[in-house]
């Protein structure tokens, strides 16, 4: 549990004493909504309707952005060694970027979902319910996302790997219950009603953390 | 060797005939669909090769455990074969399936229905195994990150179907196959059908590690031989 900690406060350090990847993530999240504000600007549509595709794409292709590096940079940096070297499992390793990299993102797209309403004048959904579901969906896509980001340091492309690697997984796992329980939410659903689809988000966050926390080892190791 | 090559010719024989049988079957002794007519006839190679397609995959998920136990190269390279084979047959199952649609259907493709969806999806994730296994060198590093890639890949076969109930209460699910009006020789046929494709299947993956093994082969004579010249 200390090395878990000791993980989580070293990945927190290195991303807020650096803040280039933070601050990119959130002008590449301003320019995706700017786009799509763009684009809907032409057409007429319902913005409750589109409301929760676009939450989601931004979440995603930002998320994405700061998922690459987590791994990578031990590479590039050459602390990758010293970090397997150290007596703790590959579990805890996990398990702190694991939350490290969920608080992140879970800031990053706070950041866009007050940018959203901003752009997008929509009706106030139920945002207890909103928020709990941006939560439980953040966590899987943390979870994946880390693992996948562990494979993909390995490759000679990694940047390009993550999403092809991650996309078709989370596609039709939690993107897709996601984005269909936040239209409801947009199209007044409260927390009861999407109950099932919290469920079903809390069996893929369970899922992707238990095989993370296995598999870890298999892929760290030489 | 003189037994393994008697084993291959065996079922490659074995797929020959039944294949031939097959296509006899499926284009001359089976009626006629009376609601969709000949284009009826594509299913028999569509559910073929869709149950192809997920036996490989399965394979390919057996293969990826046994090596993170194991640790013995032969059942990565089982793995790397199998998903290879699943790719082309999962990709023969998605056309002959949207060409039977665009007769029956009016359409290629239908979003809303959970099962194609989820064979495309099924298809982009073994795809992506393929273009992991491409960029990687070969060797111990490539088989543990592949091998931990197929298992979670494959998890997420049984998740979506859990996943279907939720969606479809949006789209109702389309019934894609007209199991309750088949009759006995079509329900013949598809059996040969279905034996043919995995007999063929057996027949691609053997000559697919035969060939693996050899490239292996070649690679530790090329280190002798630099080992001498060196």
């Amino acid at each position: 549990m200390n090395a878990t900690k000791a993980i989580f406060l070293k990945e927190l350090r290195i991303e807020f004493r650096n803040k280039q990847t933070i601050i990119f993530a959130l002008i590449l999240s301003l320019m995706i909504l700017a786009s799509f504000r763009f684009a809907f600007s032409f057409i007429d549509f319902s913005l409750t309707e589109l409301a929760s595709p676009i939450i989601w794409v931004t979440f995603f292709f930002s998320g994405m952005f700061s998922l690459a590096p987590v791994y990578k940079k031990e590479v590039e940096q050459g602390t990758r060694d010293g970090l397997l070297l150290a007596p703790i499992s590959p579990a805890s390793i996990f398990l702190g970027k694991f939350l490290a990299n969920f608080l992140v993102i879970l800031g990053l797209e706070l950041f866009s979902l007050s940018l959203f309403f901003v752009f997008f004048p929509v009706p106030t959904p139920d945002m207890v319910a909103l928020l709990t579901i941006i939560i439980l969906g953040t966590i899987g896509f943390a979870a994946l996302g880390n693992l996948i980001s562990a494979i993909s340091s390995n490759l000679s492309q990694s940047e390009i790997m993550l999403p092809v690697l991650l996309v078709p997984i989370l596609l039709f796992t939690i993107v897709m219950t996601s984005v269909s329980s936040t239209s409801e939410i947009f199209l007044g659903a409260n927390l009861n009603e999407i109950f099932e689809s919290i469920k079903l988000i809390l069996v893929f966050d369970i899922v992707f953390l238990a095989s993370g926390y296995l598999l870890i080892d298999y892929v760290l190791e030489d | 060797m003189a037994l393994k090559n008697k084993i291959e010719i065996m079922i490659l024989g074995i797929a020959a005939l039944l294949t031939f049988i097959g296509i006899y079957l499926a284009f001359l002794y089976a009626p006629t669909h009376v609601a969709m007519g000949d284009v009826q006839r594509i299913f028999y190679f569509h559910v073929a090769s869709a149950w192809v397609s997920y036996l490989a995959f399965g394979i390919t998920l057996i293969g990826s455990l046994l090596y993170l136990k194991t640790k013995t190269m032969k059942w990565d390279m089982l793995a790397h074969a199998s998903a290879e084979i699943g790719v082309v047959f999962c990709t023969v199952a998605i056309i002959t399936g949207a060409l039977w649609a665009k007769d029956v259907w009016g359409t290629f493709w239908r979003w809303e229905d959970m099962k194609l969806f989820m064979t495309l999806v099924l298809w982009l994730i073994f795809v992506a195994y393929l273009a992991l296994r491409a960029n990687s060198l070969p060797g111990k590093k490539r088989a543990n990150i592949s091998a931990v890639f197929g298992i979670i890949g494959f998890l997420c076969v049984p998740l979506s179907f859990a996943a279907n109930r939720i969606w479809s209460h949006f789209h109702p699910t389309v019934i894609a196959t007209s199991e309750g009006s088949l009759q006995d020789s079509m329900v013949l046929t598809l059996v040969v059908a279905v034996f043919a494709f995995t007999f063929v299947y057996l027949f691609l993956l053997k000559l697919k590690i035969n060939l693996e093994n050899m490239r292996e082969n070649i690679e530790e004579i090329k280190q002798q031989i630099g080992d001498m010249n060196g």
